[in-house]
């Protein structure tokens, strides 16, 4: 079941492209193939078991000799993430109807196939594998499809970005032969490489090997300074897959890999990357607040966001990490209808300004409703699901370190303040320009409009809905790093743990 | 069937019949060259029918060691690497065929030199002794030479060709006199004799040894285009007719590392802690240099020969990590070797076809709108680009991850991390083919563009379809897996390569 949320997508765009369709029959196809994605993913969730394992394993042989093989499983932490990829596809979708290439679609059904992959993926190199792929659909929409120095800038993404993966491909060679030298076989997987000893040093150039790759990936400071760039000159459904699904993975993997396979050094290391959280957490909030691209501000708001993530994964607390996963879920939803918002703002105006823009309002009021809805949920309004995994964060970090939980309660005053001021200058506000017409959603826009809306109510109000399927992994993860930090500390083998 | 004729001596057999017969055939008035080709390939499948068994166990035999003195060896390691000949020579024909078509100076007498390089590439994988060896390099690279120099009426052809004899036979010295320095310590040139002259004797008596073997290692450099003595490579790999250079930088080179392999393998395995030193640093060198002197060409062709020293420094990475036999190590070198050169081939072969046999200079501007004047060309090229990058899901990363792991496996970890780096400078020019050939838009004046919307003739789909083919060879290469168990997936092509190692160990 999951090879089909995989495949699916995958082998519809290479068919398509080996077999070019019309622009019509790309479209539908491709439409049907994210919505059959969306059938699965809703097939999955009703049978998905509130326990902690991984679930829906498929387990077939690929490279025997070095233990490499199709691993892959589903738990709660991995299931918010899924859903939302499957359902924010067709959104996007319906919502960029009028892009005519067809090289467009193929690229975005493959970019969601490969962050579905590395997703699901329990193997290092089957990770890595589909880690590296959804880089070349990206690749291709920002060099083709692009605004300004496209053809720049889509490279400067792929060099940044690859070199993190080469990095973190010698850290996953690294572990695989330490696991080579313990259990005298090669294994790349994941469940299979939680058991080797890592010494403090090994542990160390392990984990950054790691890190480097993710950190870029989210971003985090100061591996952020191919945001900004990057997100004016991609197109709008690059800019979607890439805030709302590629820089979730990168938190994703944060959890996933390093919390599993490194957790002695990652507990150590901790203070310093929730220092590095919270000062992104501020650093891009101000940066944001100076932004006159709608494009560039919503990459800091995001970048500003995924720190205080960050943060919550790293204060090793149940509420953290809970939050954490469903904000993860929570901002992946509104800044992916936020960002088709922006590119449908973009066909009326042709502008993404913020100067140029402004009474919104007053011609189009279901557009402003929606879009003030949407920044606000992101900056987590009660009512919102980011409002319930923001509070969820901050009791992990008062649980942490009362300084730091106050800390983290800045980022609703930071997300407001730039929030507010984009507001008043985009849809409220006097008309920069009067004559600009603007008319308001249209029925194909609203359709993939109104379901995220709805959908971010519903998370908002009844958290636990959608909580009970996630805490049991959350659980069971925090008893069994817990359980082993308590034994290594026993040891006396870290020393500087607070 | 022919009874106790060893399948191999068959094949040698094969490519020297074939290679007389053209020569001969070359000047009378029966020669066209549809018929060469014909010959050509009518050789090579026979040769291939021969040699494509799989190699189910390892097994290694003297080639009728009375006759031969023990000179020659037949065993799974050659076995791997006179398939890889063949196919690799197969498919040079056949991707360059339009090229070779077209081109008037290949004549008559190129598939003779062809026929006659792959004896002598032959012969080294066998070679049991270093005259024999010596002798089986002269005999593939006066054919190279020629083969280089064949436009005669290309200035850059002949300062190619002449730049790369004067060079080859100047180093072709320092092979003589290190083989004459063991010669005088073990009194023997044969390779099995010698390793086990070594084994036997002290470590302190073997200086002529180490120095001989230093000497070997500097011819072995200069023919394998690693730095300091590989910046031949890029003059001559230019100057070089394109089915010419890939068929130097594919399947040349691969006879190059046969006989290193061998010798290394068989004889200095036991002396590996004296040469890691300088492998390690041949390979830094190597792969820092290559990557500066790549990144500065605009020409294609230049830019494929440099990344060719850049990729001979990977295979040293995974020379240096190479300890005793049996380490995933000397595998890795073979898996690498492979997975290049089908990358390498495709890569040039594309290059070739759009060049309409002729000598025109393809820069990084001329493919600029590739995508639309032919998109199964710009697929392919892109796939090639892929895979020389060592992007996941192509073979050229399954080579990339075997060699990096084999140098972590020794721990040579920084090294592998270097390696990535160079990997990582490598995506730049990679990548730079391929937002050529997708982004931008196609020149406007008709003379920049490629006229290849005329290629209609049966060599020319013969060349498109092969270039396809490969293109496919090096996805599967990368993702296959041992589920379609008829399809020998990268599983097999490990397991060969190390049923191939396994077998150099078996005569000792």
């Amino acid at each position: 079941m999951l090879s089909l949320m995989i495949f699916i997508p995958i082998v519809t765009s290479i068919l398509l492209f080996v077999l070019p369709q019309s622009l019509k029959v790309t479209r539908s196809l491709s439409l049907i193939a994210s919505f059959a994605v969306m059938f699965v993913s809703f097939v999955l969730y009703s049978q998905f078991e509130a326990i902690g394992t991984m679930q829906f394993v498929e387990h077939y042989s690929w490279i025997d000799r070095y233990g490499i093989s199709y691993h892959i499983g589903i738990d709660g932490v991995s299931l918010p993430l899924a859903m939302m990829v499957a359902i924010l596809m067709p959104a996007v979708g319906i919502g960029l109807y009028h892009r005519n290439k067809t090289g467009f679609w193929l690229n975005l059904l493959l970019a969601q196939g490969g962050i579905m992959g590395a997703l699901l993926a329990l193997d290092m190199m089957l990770f890595y594998l589909f880690w590296e792929t959804m880089l070349l659909p990206i690749f291709f929409m920002i060099g083709l499809y692009g605004y300004g120095r496209k053809h720049f800038i889509s490279m400067k993404f792929t060099i940044y970005t690859i070199f993190g993966s080469l990095i973190m491909l010698i850290g996953i060679l690294f572990i695989g032969n330490i696991y080579h030298e313990q259990f005298g076989v090669y294994s790349f997987s994941l469940l299979e490489l939680q058991n080797i000893k890592l010494s403090h040093s090994e542990g160390l150039f392990a984990f950054f090997a790691f890190m480097i790759a993710f950190a870029i990936k989210v971003p985090m400071f100061p591996f952020h300074t191919w945001l900004s760039d990057t997100y004016r000159s991609a197109p709008t459904g690059a800019v979607v897959v890439m805030s709302a699904l590629m820089a979730k993975l990168g938190v994703y993997a944060i959890w996933r890999f390093l919390f599993t396979l490194f957790y002695e050094t990652s507990y150590e290391l901790a203070p310093y990357f929730i220092a590095v959280g919270l000062f992104g957490l501020i650093f891009f909030g101000i940066v944001a607040m100076h932004q006159n691209h709608l494009k560039r501000l919503f990459a800091y708001s995001s970048a500003s966001h995924l720190s205080l993530i960050v943060v919550g994964i790293f204060i090793f607390d149940i509420y953290g990490l809970l939050g954490s996963s469903y904000f993860i879920a929570a901002h992946a939803l509104s800044s992916g209808a936020l960002f088709i918002m922006v590119g449908m703002l973009y066909e009326r105006t042709h502008t993404h300004s913020m100067d140029a823009l402004g009474g919104i309002a007053e011609r189009a009021p279901l557009f402003a409703l929606l879009f003030a809805f949407l920044s606000l949920s992101i900056v987590g309004i009660p009512g919102t699901p980011g409002f319930v995994s923001e509070i969820l964060i901050v009791l992990g970090a008062f649980n942490y370190n009362i300084y730091i939980g106050l800390i983290t309660t800045t980022t609703i005053l930071v997300a407001i303040l730039f929030m507010f001021s984009m507001l008043s200058k985009t849809i409220y506000g006097p008309a920069h320009n009067p004559k600009m017409k603007f008319h308001d959603l249209k029925p194909l826009e609203l359709a993939s409009l109104i379901p995220l809306v709805l959908l971010i109510i519903v998370m908002g109000i009844f958290p636990n809905l959608f909580l009970d399927k996630i805490k049991p992994t959350a659980e069971l993860h925090i008893e069994i790093t817990s359980k082993n930090i308590t034994k290594t500390i026993e040891k006396g083998d870290v020393s500087n743990v607070n | 069937m022919l009874i106790n004729i060893p399948n191999s001596l068959i094949i040698l057999l094969t490519v020297l019949f074939a290679a007389l017969t053209l020569m001969l055939l070359a000047p009378t008035k029966h020669y066209t060259k549809n018929r060469g080709f014909i010959i050509s390939f009518a050789a090579l499948s026979f040769a291939l029918l021969f040699g494509i068994r799989e190699p189910t166990h390892s097994f290694a035999e003297y080639l009728y060691g009375d006759i031969f003195s023990n000179m020659l060896i037949d065993d799974t390691f050659s076995r791997l690497f006179i398939q890889l000949f063949l196919v690799g020579t197969i498919l040079t024909l056949l991707v360059g065929r339009s090229y070779i078509q077209r081109a008037n100076f290949f004549q008559a007498e190129s598939f003779s030199l062809i026929f006659f390089t792959l004896f002598g590439m032959i012969l080294m994988s066998m070679a049991n002794e270093f005259l024999t060896a010596f002798i089986a390099l002269e005999i593939s690279s006066l054919s190279i030479y020629i083969l280089i120099g064949i436009h005669r009426s290309d200035i850059k052809a002949s300062e190619a060709f002449f730049k790369y004899l004067i060079l080859g036979s100047f180093v072709g010295a320092f092979y003589l006199l290190g083989m004459m320095l063991i010669y005088a310590q073990a009194h023997t040139t044969n390779f099995i004799e010698l390793s086990r002259y070594i084994l036997a004797s002290d470590f302190q008596d073997q200086y002529l040894i180490i120095a001989g073997g230093l000497l070997l290692m500097i011819t072995i450099m200069f023919k394998i285009a690693a730095l300091p003595f590989g910046v031949w490579s890029l003059d001559v790999y230019d100057g070089a007719p394109l089915p010419i250079t890939s068929f130097m930088a594919g399947t040349f080179k691969i006879a190059i590392f046969a006989l290193t392999l061998r010798i290394f393998l068989v004889d200095y395995s036991f002396l590996v802690n004296i040469y890691d030193p300088l492998l390690v640093g041949a390979a830094v060198i190597t792969m820092v240099g290559g990557s500066f002197l790549t990144i500065t060409q605009s020409s294609i062709k230049r830019m494929l020969a440099g990344s060719s020293i850049v990729h001979s420094g990977y295979i040293l990475i995974g020379l240096a990590s190479m300890g005793i036999l049996g380490s995933t190590a000397a595998p890795s070198v073979l898996f690498y070797l492979i997975a290049y050169f089908v990358s390498a081939i495709g890569a040039f072969g594309v290059l070739s076809y759009l060049s309409l046999g002729e000598e025109k200079n393809i820069t990084y501007d001329s493919l600029k709108g590739l995508s639309k004047q032919h998109p199964v060309l710009a697929l392919t090229l892109s796939i090639f680009m892929l895979s020389l990058a060592g992007f996941p899901s192509t073979i050229g990363f399954l080579g990339k991850f075997y060699v990096f792991n084999s140098a972590i496996e020794a721990n040579y970890t920084w090294l592998a991390l270097l390696g990535a780096l160079s990997a990582f400078i490598s995506i730049y020019y990679y990548f730079k083919v391929i937002s050529m050939i997708y982004f931008y838009d196609e020149p406007k004046e008709e003379t920049a563009r490629f006229n290849i919307v005329n290629y209609k003739t049966l060599s020319d789909k013969i060349t498109l379809i092969s270039i396809v083919l490969a293109s496919m060879g090096v996805i599967w290469g990368g993702i296959g897996s041992s589920l379609l168990s008829f399809l020998p997936g990268p599983d097999a092509i490990t397991l060969a390569t190390e049923h191939a190692i396994r077998s150099l160990s078996l005569l000792l």
